[in-house]
Order: structure tokens, then sequence, then C-alpha cells
């Protein structure tokens, strides 16, 4: 049955928390902390920049090794199917083939499935489980299988050759002696009595089922209501499309017993450690370089099976091995994202107070599980911005015969958020209120800060209906009527759409920063980050810039090669900033009382008469000042470099939050959508980077407008087969189709770490998909359409539109 | 295999190369030209974009033994040595790039269409020529913002030019 999470009391959630306050800051942190908040928020344009506009990126397709090799991938084109034998010898014999592998020659090797680690277990991460409170089965991945494919497009074998066309050319000489078998694609399907298994070890799919919250007190809130609104909605499978198609480069040097590996992903610390397991190594006997990553929103944040293919098998011929997948094949087995099924009970009293509320969710997490991210995320935001004071959520996972998926920009959180903004919609609707007024009335007020919600997320601190207010002047709410009845005029409808957010993030709690004051007058920063766009190079180099008080152009940030980088969890879930801003600012504060312990020796002085600003070191009282790389450089030899290193562990989470406003013209002939305005305001915490913060919100909003909009990952069901291939199946978002933005940073300081930081990275998505089909059920409200399925393509518009008016005449006749 | 010369960036590239060569691979692979990148397999994405005789074109589907003779700039040869092109420079300030991935087409298309518009450019002509380029991370606001700019400096360097 229901067990609360953490210590989330019954009934009402004002559970007994200490706010979390910074421990007691040294004077180092605390001189740092100042000298960073006086120059904060510079919108300072990107150091990264100089490379990537001038074509001399370093993206991994763009590594080559002498003699290189190439890797073409066979892959199953059934949903499901047992692999009766695999006959390579056609393609061996085929110009320029140096090797047929397959799942048998793995297991003969003795290799180890990818250690995911999917069920998340970080100390405020949903506690996700079996049926009865098991440890779940989630499916061992080997980089090839030996017993089924599970989805199609899943490798089964791979054939390595001299160029990447003869490569291609062989795979189709690979027999495979299939046997079909049923497939279940459905995501509700799946988990039905008598649907196909897709693990032996999981004979009903379902392999996650946990129950939270409080269900004797939901229960009895539900029957004392005076009103229930109920909903169900299936947000739908899409993938993440980073322009950057996945490409690895693996290499085995026979003298130093040393792998290589290029592979841009979302963390090479994580990929080393597991393909270390993979291969069975050592760690220390594998580096990952991963350098400029073209674009990753959570796809590339797991190990992919070639990565392994390609170290293994550049051992087994003694050449470097490169593969890079077509964009069809990322079509395919990219990790994807979203697929979930909620349905979902609000219970109000008469006044339109929000009493309690139920959740079923139901995740497709494809044929094997790589991550329960976005089920467990999600069910620790199931009310939103809203106080509910009770609610239960049952959370599952269920296998199909798709390709797995993964966290997704916001992993989890538009989901719920589009539950939720649709669920109080509709309850406005059907119970007569107004959705603002609804909403309004119902949000956590600051003064409820910090507070527990009814599933135990504690969010930290945020000014909900202040993000309302503003954003709904920026969007000129108001000025509706009017552009209303002008686009009346012009014979279309225009419609607007609100919605609420609080997202979470937390991300690994691990991070380390290496600050070291190089000889040559710069200033060198290690850090275990993995940025895909979002800027580190330019927002870290400013923060410990200044933090120490020195010019930002001579402070170089590292990251992505794991010869350099020993530890870092990478970059996730909007953890980056915080962890990443939090340990180089206890780095920089360690570096400073370093140079003070050498300077007040140099000086001849005592450690409290030093003094330290603008970069360099004073002795109290005098006018002797030492700079702190001539100091560096003096003290060099007795002391060696002027270095420091910090490890920090965060576990507390943070909530950035905001509002988002849409309007559209949708012509009703046509049931195209066009979106003429969209608005947000966004507490991302404490701001480093305004113009790098904006960029993220604009990217992000745009792939939750792309899945409100066009993205689908269609399977047709009775054959198993997924329908969009390329991008003439994928509707994306593109610069004609998009409008541009009104956005606005609220800066509400979190109390959970130093810097007061919460992430920017995903809060443009989150209220997207909610906003975007508010919008549109807005202008179709005087049609009678009260509810679309995403994508709300033209087709989807249409049909919603004739439906109705079938329905009315039948009514009526 | 057919022997193909092309000029890239002012220089003559003389290569022996398959026929079914593309002239994204002959940049990449035969000329080490990696700023040009492939972002899809069907024509769609623009990371392939490069200038062919004065013509913006995707790189990816056409045969470098087809444009045997042709003059071809690509994202590397825009720059005249230290000093950014307008274009460049306008990306770099307006924050028209996050991974970069997409650029160099990105970059290439928009000089292209500066140059055929002679800098006359509105908000809207911009995103209706910038459809055949897809970018995953901006949302494409800054990247308007970016050639917008971009135009109006080429405009006014023409306008002092004509005086």
């Amino acid at each position: 049955m229901g067990s609360p999470l953490h210590k989330s009391t019954s009934g009402h959630g004002t559970a007994v928390l200490e706010k979390p306050e910074p421990a007691g800051l040294s004077p180092e942190m605390e001189l740092v902390r100042d000298a960073l908040f006086r120059h904060v928020g510079k919108p300072l344009p990107r150091k990264e920049d100089g490379r990537l506009i001038t074509g001399k990126g370093r993206f991994s397709d763009d590594f080559s090794l002498p003699g290189q090799t190439f890797a073409a991938m066979v892959r199953s084109p059934y949903p499901h199917a047992r692999i009766l034998g695999i006959d390579t010898s056609e393609a061996l014999a085929s110009p320029g083939v140096l090797a047929v592998l397959t799942g048998a020659d793995l297991l003969a090797d003795g290799l180890e499935p990818i250690p995911h680690n999917p069920v998340p277990s970080t100390k405020f991460d949903v506690k996700l489980t079996a049926a009865g409170g098991g440890i779940p089965f989630t499916g061992p991945h080997y980089l090839l299988p030996v017993d089924k494919a599970r989805h199609v497009g899943e490798a089964v074998a791979v054939v390595i050759a001299e160029t990447a066309a003869q490569a291609a050319d062989a795979a189709e000489k690979v027999f495979v002696d299939y046997e079909e078998l049923p497939h279940v694609t459905e995501t509700a399907k799946a988990a039905l009595p008598g649907a196909p298994a897709v693990w032996d070890e999981v004979p009903n799919n379902v392999f996650i089922d946990s129950s939270f919250g409080d269900e004797a007190g939901t229960a009895a809130a539900f029957a004392a209501a005076d009103h229930v609104v109920t909903a169900e909605f299936h947000i739908g499978r899409v993938t993440a499309v980073p322009i950057e198609p996945r490409s690895s480069l693996g290499h085995f040097d026979d003298e130093t017993g040393r792998y290589t590996l290029y592979a841009g992903s979302g963390g090479a610390v994580r990929q080393k450690g597991e393909l270390a397991k993979v291969l069975g190594i050592e760690p220390k006997n594998l580096r990952v370089l991963s350098y400029d990553v073209g674009g990753n929103f959570g796809a590339r944040n797991r190990v992919y099976v070639e990565f392994g293919l390609v170290l293994w098998a550049s051992k087994k011929i003694g050449r470097p091995v490169k593969y890079t997948a077509t964009r069809s094949e990322a079509f395919l087995t990219d990790y994807q994202g979203r697929d979930l099924i909620t349905k979902v009970e609000l219970a109000l009293d008469r006044e339109g107070k929000f009493l309690a509320m139920r959740a079923d969710n139901l995740s497709n997490v494809g044929g094997r599980c790589v991550s329960l991210s976005p089920l467990s995320k999600g069910s620790g935001l199931i009310t939103g911005s809203y106080h509910i004071p009770v609610a239960t959520l049952r959370a599952r996972a269920v296998f199909t015969n798709t390709m797995c998926t993964q966290a997704y920009r916001s992993s989890g959180r538009p989901e719920v958020t589009y539950a939720i903004e649709r669920l109080v919609e509709k309850a406005a609707r059907e119970l007569g209120f107004d959705k603002l007024e609804l909403r309004r009335k119902n949000l956590v007020s600051p003064d409820m800060m910090p507070y527990t919600n009814a599933v135990g997320s504690i969010y930290d601190s945020g000014e909900y209906e202040k993000n309302m207010d503003r954003a709904l002047e920026l969007a000129d709410w108001g000025g509706f009527e009017v552009r209303r009845e002008e686009a009346a005029g012009r014979g279309k409808l225009l419609g607007r759409g609100f919605a609420n957010y609080v997202e979470s993030s937390i991300g690994s709690p691990k991070e380390r920063a290496e600050i070291e004051i190089k000889q040559d007058g710069t200033v060198e920063v290690v850090i275990g980050t993995q940025p895909s766009g979002q800027g580190h190079e330019t927002s870290f180099a400013q923060v410990v810039a200044d933090m120490i008080q020195v010019p930002v152009e001579k402070v170089w940030i590292i990251l992505g090669d794991t010869d350099i980088v020993s530890v870092g969890g990478g970059s996730h879930s909007g953890r980056s900033m915080r962890h990443a801003g939090t340990v180089m600012a206890m780095a920089s504060a360690d570096l400073l009382k370093e140079g003070r312990r050498r300077a007040a020796e140099h000086f001849g002085a005592d450690f409290d008469a030093i003094d330290f600003e603008s970069g360099h070191f004073k002795l109290r009282g005098t006018n002797q000042t030492i700079d702190i790389f001539t100091l560096g450089d003096l003290t060099r030899e007795k002391d060696g470099p002027l270095r420091v290193a910090r490890d920090n562990e965060m576990h507390t989470p943070v909530f950035p939050n905001g509002a988002a406003i849409c309007e559209v013209e949708v012509d009703p002939e046509t049931g195209h959508v066009l979106i003429t305005s969209y608005a947000t305001v966004d507490d991302v915490g404490r701001c480093i980077n305004p113009l790098i913060v904006h960029g993220q919100t604009h990217g992000g909003i745009a792939q939750g407008v792309g899945q409100a909009m066009w993205e689908l990952c269609a399977v047709d069901a009775s054959s198993g087969q997924p329908l969009a291939g390329s991008f003439m199946d994928y509707g994306m978002p593109r610069s004609d189709n998009m409008p541009s933005f009104k956005c606005e940073i609220a800066e509400v300081i979190s109390p959970t770490n130093p810097l007061g930081i919460k992430a920017g990275g995903e809060g443009g998505t989150t209220p997207a998909l909610a906003t975007v089909v508010n919008a549109v059920l807005d202008s179709l409200k005087d049609y009678g359409v009260t509810d679309i399925d995403m994508p709300v393509t033209p087709h989807a518009v249409w049909r919603a539109i004739h439906q109705s008016k079938g329905e009315r005449d039948a009514r009526a006749s | 295999m057919s022997k193909v010369a092309i000029t890239v960036n002012g220089t003559l590239h003389t290569k022996e190369v398959e026929d079914r060569t593309l002239l994204v691979q002959f940049l990449r692979d035969h000329l080490g030209l990696t700023g040009t990148h492939v972002g899809c397999d069907t024509t769609q994405c623009g990371a392939c974009t490069v200038i062919v005789d004065g013509k913006a074109v995707k790189s990816c589907t056409i045969l470098a033994a087809s444009i045997e003779g042709a003059s071809v700039s690509t994202v590397e040869g825009l720059a005249d040595g230290e000093k950014l092109h307008d274009v460049q420079a306008a990306f770099h300030e307006h924050h028209g790039l996050q991974c970069g991935f997409c650029t160099p087409g990105m970059i290439m298309a928009s000089v292209n269409m500066i140059e055929r518009h002679d800098g006359v450019l509105d908000e809207a002509t911009v995103r209706h020529e910038l459809e055949g380029n897809l970018c995953r991370c901006t949302g494409y606001h800054n990247i308007i913002k970016a050639v917008l700019s971009a135009a109006e400096k080429h405009r006014t360097a023409h306008a002092v030019a004509a005086e």
C-alpha cells in the first residue's frame, strides 16, 4: 500500500524541516562569495565561440586516427524476434571486411552488460521498486544480444571494414535467422494481461510498481469533496534530435595496454567507469575524450552499445574503429524521451480550494530499462505549483518492444506539469471558475517555503504569484480581446494559454574542481561537468575570475578528458552551475587561503596581516603587495605549484519555477496553428550569465513547443514499425514556424547552496506543452473542443473541430 | 575513381576520389576541412551548407565530381586572418550558437542570404530563408537577431561605399 516518502507527514504538507543554511562560511568563502556577487549577472559573450564559428570545433567525428577502420551495425527489422543464428560468412568474404562480431563472440570474450543502474538512488529521488517492494528487474544491456531482438533497430551484429561504405555493404550480407515473436509497442496495452512478454523475467512487463503518499487521507478528502475532476493524458514519445549524430572512435594501444575512446557524451567520467566494467578492465586503462558535443538534452547521458563495440573491436583487430550513426539510425536508436500515460484526479471544495489529488502514472521505458529518471522526477512534482495537502501516486514502468527511453530535457517534469495544468483548466471550465483565479487561490505562497508537497518534495524557495503577475504583464494578457477580434476579422481563431510550473534539479551529488595558477599568467580550472552548448567555458571562467578577482580572459576551463578530469558528475538535470559553482567557490577559497599563507611567509608577516584584493595579496598597513601570479612563480620551487583540488557533495535539490503564456492563431479551414507570441518568467535562483540563461530558455521552449506541435516517434502498432525515420516524417521546430520570445529572469535566491543558484536549463521546456495545448483549446472553445492530443498538427486540429461539430450535430438532431 | 579539381577557399585541390564521393566527404575526409558537418541523411538539416559558385548548397547532396572546376567557400575560409566575417562576429555577439554543430551551415546560409538580398532583410524573410537549417539548441531567436544585425552592417557598409 502507499508509503510516505522520506519523512513526509500524513495529512498536511507541513513536515518538520530545517531550512538548509549554508554552514558557517570561512573568511575565504565569504570573500569569494562577495567578490562573485559584485560582478555576477554579466551577459559575457562566450569564450568557446572562437573555434565554433570558424569551423575549428572538435566534434567526435572530426577525430581520425591512422589506420582507422569503420563499423556498421546489423540491425533488427523486427520489433520482437528470437535470434536463432547468425551467418557471417558472406559478409566476411565481402571486400575490405576485417571482422564480423555477434553477441556470441561478446559472451565468449566475457564482456559484461552496461551497468546503467537505472533505479534512481540519490538521497532525494523518489524510491521506485518492483510490485511488492522488491528490487526491480531492469533488463541487462549487453552490447549485442544473444537471445532476442527487443525493438526495431536493435544492433545484433557489427561489421568492421576498411571504409564506411564497405562496412555498410557487408552489413547487408549478414544473414540473421530470426524467429518473429508477438510484439507489443503500445504503452497501455503492454501493461494489460495477455500482452506479449518482452522479458521472460517479467511476464506482465510491469517491472516498477510503487505507491506513494497518504492513501487514507487522500481517500477521505475525495469522499468529502464537493467536486472531483478527472482526466487522462498520454504524453507521447519524442526524440532529442541533437544535430550532431552519435559518433565514437575506439583505439587500443598494445604497448601501454590502454584503451582510448573519443565519444561525445554527457559526462566522460561516468562513461569511463561504465565501459571499464563492460570490458572487464581497470578504469585507469581507459581514457575517454568528450570535447565538443553537438547537443545532448539527455540522450547522450547513457552509454551506447557502439562505444563498447568500437573499443572491443579495436583490440580484436589491432586497429582503431570508428562508428558514426546516420540520422536514420539516430531516429531509430537514440535513447528517446517521455511516453507517459497519466490518469489524474483532483478533489476541490465549493470555493475551488484544492483538497487532494490522485495520479496513476505509467512510463514506457522501451525494450529494456536504461533510466527511470522521467518516472521518478515526475513523481515528485505531480502537484505542481499548488498547495494540495494530500495526494497518492501509483508509479509504474513497463517494457515494450520499442527503443529505450531516457531522460529528455526536463525529464518527467513537462509530463506532470502538462497533467496538472490541463487538469486545473478542466476543473475551471467544468465548475465555472476563472482559470487564472482558480490557480491563484491555490498557489504555494512564499511564507510556506520551504514547502513539502504531498509526495515529499521540498520546494526550497520561490514567489509563484509574483511570477504569474509578471508573466501576465509581459504577455499583455489584458490586451488579448483586441487581438482576438482583429484575428477574427481575418477569419482566424486566436487563443491564449497559460501554465505555471515548478521543476526540480537534483543531479549527481559529487563534483570536483582543481584550480592552478600557471606560470604563463593564466588560471587553469579542471571541472567534471560536460557542456553540449551551455557555455561552461565562459560561465565557469566568469565565476572563478570573479571570485579570485582576475580578468576572465586569464581563466581557462578544462573538461572532457578523463586523463585530466578524475571526478565529475557530467551535465544533466540542471546540475552544472550549482554543483560546479559551489565546488569552484570552495576551491577558490582554498586557493586564496594557501595564497595568503605563502604571501605571509613571503612578507615575513602573520597570516592574519594579509588581505586580498583585485588579484593581489597585501600586507596590511604597508604598501607591500604581490599579485597572485608572481606569488605562484616565486613560491613554486619551494612549495610546488599554487594549486588546489576540492571535492564536494550536495544532495539537496532545488526547484526552479515560473510561468509561461503563449497566443496561437488557428486557421479553422486548414487546422494550421501559428504561435504569435510566447512570454516566460523563470526563477533560476542567482543568475550568473543572463545571455547564456536566456539562450537555454529559448532552446528549452523550442523543444517543448516541438513536442506540443509537431514531434512524435510514431509507431505502427500492428507491425511494430517505427514510422518517423527521418526529418521527412518527424516534424521539427524550424526558424519559420517559431516565434521570437519575451523571456524574463526572476532571481529568488536558493537557501540550499552558498551561491543561491537553482538552475536555468530546463524551465523553458517544463510548461511549454501545457501552455501551447491550453492556447489551442482556448482558440477552439467556441467549437466545443475540450480535449486534443499532442502533437497539435493541422490534421489533429481539423479533426477535433469536425469531430466536435459532428457530435453537436448529432445531439441537435 | 575520378580525378576531381575543386577550388576551396581560394586554393585549388585535385584529388582522386571514388565517383560516389559527396562534396561534404571531399571536404571533411579528403581535405581535412571538418568545419562542414553532416547532420542528416535526407538533405533537410542544412548543417552541411557551403557556397558553390555563389550559391548556398547542401554539400551532402552533391557529388564532388559533379562540380569539377567550381569554386567552393566553407566556414573555414570566411575570416580574414584574425578578423572575423561580420556574420561570424554577429553570431558571437548575439549568442547565436550554443553547441556549435549547426553553426557553420547556419553561417554560410546567412552569408549567402545577406549577399543575395544586399542586406535588405526583415525578421519574416530571415525566418523563411533559414527554414532549411535546423538548430536544436537556440530556438532560433538569437540566430535571427545575429543575421539581422549582420545585414544591417552590410547595408551600412554598402551605403557608405555608395556615397
